[in-house]
C-alpha cells in the first residue's frame, strides 16, 4: 500500500513538472494554435539561464526566473515576429521552421557549452519532506505548487481580462476579432511572448531538478505536446490534469511495467487519445479544428 | 503536349507541376528523356571523383539519402501528409535486415523486398487511425511514434541489441551486400537513387499521382470528387514506407552498425528526409535529388570543418538553413528555379 502511496506522489510530483513544461505550449499551441517545436528549448534556455546565474552570482533560480522568464519571453517575441508571423496559416511549414530552430538553438548550446552537463541539484534538490512513509522531494513539491499556481493564473488571465478575452477571441475566429478592434498581430506576438516567458519560468523552476545539457528540451517537448492534447487544446485545466495524468502514467509504468518502456506506455496513450478523441479529455468536441481553419 | 489546364495546382506554394511551363503535362516522351538526362547527370560526380576515396563516401551517401527523400516525398510532398517518422520505416529496414542476415545468415538480396513489405504493412497499420489526423496533429503523431520505435529498439535486446546495437561482421562478397571498394557502394546506391526517382517520375502521371496531389490540394474537395481519400494516403504511405525501408537496409549494409541514436535520430534520418526535399522542392519529382545534392556534402564539409572546434555547429547551420527555407524558399530550389523560368519566358496565353 505503501509502496503504491509512494509511486502515486512520485508520479502526481512528476506531473507536475510535465504540467509546468506544458504550461506555454498549452498557451501556443492549444490556445493560439501555432505549432512549436522549439518549445522544450526555450525551457532549456530557461534552465541554462538560472543556471548561469547562480553560477555567476549565487542567484537561486527561484529569484533569478523574475530575469529569466522575461528574457525567454522577448526571445519569444523575436521568434513570432520574425518566423511564426510570415507562416501564419501554414502549420507545415511552422513545423518546418520551428524544428529548423530546435536544430539551431540545440547546437548552438552544444557548442557554447561543449556539451558538458551542468547541475546545481546538490544543494537545493537533496532536501526530502517525509510524511509517515511517503517521502516528497522539496523541490518537486514547489514544483507542483507553481504548477498549480501558474494554472490558476492563467485561467483568470483568460477568463478575465480584456486581454485574455482577446486572445480567446481571436484564437476562435481571426476575421470576427479584428472587426472587433482587435489588434490580432499585436494579441498573437503578446501571446507567444507570454507562452515562451512561461517556458523560460518553467526551466529556470526546473533547474534545481534535472541536469543541464542542450538536448534536455527532447525530454520536454513530446511530452508538452502529449499533455496538451491529452488534456484538451485551450483547456487550461485540461493541460493540468492532462500533466498530472502522464506523470502518474509514468511512474506506474516505471515501477510495475519496466523503467525503460514508461515513455512507450504513455506515448501510447497520447497516441491513442489522439486518435479516439482528438479535442482531448476535457476540451470540446471539434476544438481542434478550430484555428486550423483557413482564416485571413 | 498535352495542355490540360490544373488550376488547382496553382493555388498552392508547394505545387510541383511536372513540366517548366505551369500550363500543361508533359509527354511521356518527355518525361523519359528529362529522367535519363537527369540521373546521367547525377552519375557525373561519381565518374570524376571515382578515384577520390573521401569524396566517394560523401557521393555513396548523397545518392542514399537522395533516394530517401524521394521516398518520403511520395507521401510528404505529393500527397501533402509531412511525416516526420520515417525513421521507423527506415529503422525495420535496416534492424529486420541486418538481424536476418547476423543471425541466420540470410543474405539482404533476399530479405530486402520482404523487409520493404513488412514495412509497407507496419505503414498501413499505424497510419490507418493516425490519418484521421490533420496538418500539426498528423506530424505530432507520427514524431511520437518514431519515439516509441526508439523506445522499443533501445529494450527488446534479443532482437535488436539494446543500446549495443548490431555489428555486422565484415564479409565482403557481392552475395552478402558487403562490398571491399566504396565505389561498388556507390553504385548500389545510386542504383537506389534511380530506382525511386523512377518510380516517382511513373507516379507523378499516374492515377494514383493525381489523386494524391488532389488530396494535398484540398481533401474535402478530392473526397466529394469520388476519391478515397484513406485508400489514397494509405496507398501513397505504403510506397513511400517501402522504399524507405530499402533505404534501410542499404544505410545498415553500408555502416555494418546501427543502433537506436544513429537510426532513430530525429535531425539525422527522420526529419532530414524531410528537409532535403523542402530544400530542393516538396512534390516535386527533382527536388529531394538536388536537396540531397546541395545538402549532403555541405553537411560533410562543415561536419570535417567545425565538429572539433564547435561541436553541433553543422546541424545548428542546417536548422538555420531549415527556417530561412521555411521562410523564403517554400518550393524548395526547384520552385525557385520556375519562378525565375516564368518571368524571363513571355507569358503564353492571358491570364496568369
Amino acid at each position: 500500500m505503501d509502496q503504491i502511496l509512494n509511486v502515486l506522489v512520485f508520479g502526481l510530483l512528476l506531473g507536475g513538472i510535465y504540467g509546468l513544461v506544458s504550461i506555454g505550449l498549452n498557451l501556443i499551441f492549444g490556445v493560439v494554435r501555432i505549432v512549436n517545436f522549439a518549445q522544450g528549448e526555450l525551457v532549456m534556455f530557461g534552465m541554462y539561464g538560472s543556471y548561469y546565474a547562480y553560477a555567476q552570482f549565487g542567484m537561486s533560480p527561484y529569484v533569478s526566473v523574475l530575469v529569466v522568464a522575461p528574457l525567454v519571453g522577448l526571445l519569444g517575441v523575436a521568434i513570432q515576429r520574425l518566423v511564426i508571423q510570415p507562416l501564419h496559416n501554414e502549420s507545415n511549414m511552422q513545423i518546418f521552421a520551428t524544428f529548423g530552430l530546435l536544430m539551431l538553438f540545440q547546437n548552438i548550446m552544444l557548442a557554447v557549452s561543449k556539451g558538458q552537463a551542468l547541475s546545481i541539484g546538490g544543494e537545493v534538490g537533496a532536501n526530502v519532506l517525509t510524511v509517515g512513509d511517503i517521502r516528497i522531494s522539496v523541490v518537486r513539491l514547489v514544483t507542483l505548487v507553481a504548477t498549480t499556481l501558474i494554472t490558476i493564473g492563467l485561467h483568470l488571465f483568460l477568463r478575465h481580462t480584456m486581454t485574455g478575452k482577446s486572445i480567446r477571441a481571436v484564437t476562435q475566429d481571426k476575421r470576427a476579432a479584428r472587426v472587433m478592434g482587435i489588434n490580432v498581430e499585436r494579441t498573437f506576438l503578446f501571446t507567444f511572448g507570454i507562452g515562451a516567458a512561461l517556458a523560460g519560468m518553467a526551466g529556470a523552476l526546473l533547474t534545481p531538478i534535472y541536469s543541464i545539457t542542450p538536448a534536455v528540451g527532447g525530454n520536454f517537448i513530446l511530452a508538452a505536446f502529449a499533455v496538451v492534447v491529452l488534456g484538451g487544446l485551450g483547456s487550461v485545466w485540461g493541460a493540468y490534469i492532462g500533466g498530472l495524468i502522464v506523470g502518474v502514467v509514468e511512474a506506474f509504468a516505471g515501477y510495475y511495467i519496466d523503467p525503460a518502456l514508461k515513455n512507450a506506455i504513455w506515448f501510447i496513450i497520447f497516441l491513442v487519445v489522439l486518435m479516439v478523441r482528438p479535442s482531448g479529455l476535457l476540451g470540446q468536441v471539434g476544438a481542434e479544428e478550430v484555428g486550423f481553419r483557413e482564416q485571413n | 503536349m498535352n495542355k490540360t489546364e490544373q488550376p488547382i495546382l496553382k493555388t498552392s506554394p508547394a505545387a510541383g507541376v511536372a513540366g517548366a511551363t505551369a500550363t500543361g503535362i508533359e509527354s511521356g516522351n518527355r518525361a523519359l528523356l528529362k529522367y535519363l538526362a537527369g540521373m546521367a547527370l547525377a552519375f557525373l560526380p561519381f565518374v570524376l571523383l571515382v578515384e577520390d576515396a573521401h569524396w566517394l563516401n560523401i557521393i555513396a551517401f548523397t545518392y542514399l539519402m537522395g533516394g530517401l527523400a524521394a521516398a518520403w516525398n511520395i507521401i510528404g510532398g505529393f500527397g501533402g501528409q509531412f511525416s516526420l517518422g520515417h525513421g521507423v520505416f527506415f529503422g525495420i529496414g535496416a534492424y529486420l535486415a541486418a538481424r536476418l542476415y547476423v543471425a541466420y545468415d540470410l543474405s539482404p538480396w533476399i530479405t530486402i523486398i520482404p523487409c520493404a513489405l513488412f514495412a509497407a504493412l507496419v505503414a498501413v497499420l499505424i497510419s490507418w487511425p493516425t490519418f484521421r489526423l490533420r496538418g500539426p496533429f498528423f506530424a505530432i503523431a507520427t514524431l511520437a511514434f518514431n519515439e516509441v520505435a526508439f523506445v522499443i529498439a533501445n529494450h527488446f535486446e534479443s532482437v535488436t541489441g539494446g543500446p549495443r546495437g548490431i555489428m555486422i561482421p565484415f564479409k565482403a562478397g557481392f552475395a552478402n551486400m558487403i562490398f571491399r571498394e566504396r565505389w561498388q557502394y556507390a553504385v548500389l546506391m545510386f542504383v537506389f537513387l534511380a530506382l525511386v526517382i523512377g518510380i516517382t517520375v511513373v507516379l507523378r502521371r499516374s492515377r494514383l499521382g493525381y489523386y494524391l496531389l488532389a488530396v494535398r490540394e484540398d481533401e474535402d474537395a478530392a473526397r466529394a470528387s469520388g476519391i478515397n481519400v484513406l485508400s489514397v494516403k494509405l496507398q501513397g504511405m505504403a510506397l513511400s514506407a517501402g522504399l524507405t525501408a530499402v533505404g534501410g537496409t542499404l544505410f545498415a549494409m553500408y555502416l555494418r552498425f546501427i543502433d537506436p541514436p544513429t537510426i532513430f535520430n530525429l535531425q539525422e534520418v527522420g526529419v532530414k528526409f524531410a528537409l532535403l526535399s523542402l530544400i530542393g522542392g516538396v512534390g516535386t519529382v527533382a527536388g529531394p535529388l538536388l536537396g540531397a545534392a546541395l545538402i549532403i556534402p555541405f553537411e560533410n564539409f562543415l561536419r570535417a570543418e567545425l565538429a572539433n572546434a564547435l561541436p553541433g555547429m553543422n546541424l545548428a547551420i542546417l536548422g538555420l538553413l531549415m527556417v530561412l527555407a521555411a521562410l523564403f524558399m517554400k518550393r524548395g530550389v526547384v520552385g525557385a528555379w520556375r519562378d525565375l523560368m516564368l518571368r524571363l519566358r513571355p507569358k503564353k496565353g492571358g491570364e496568369k
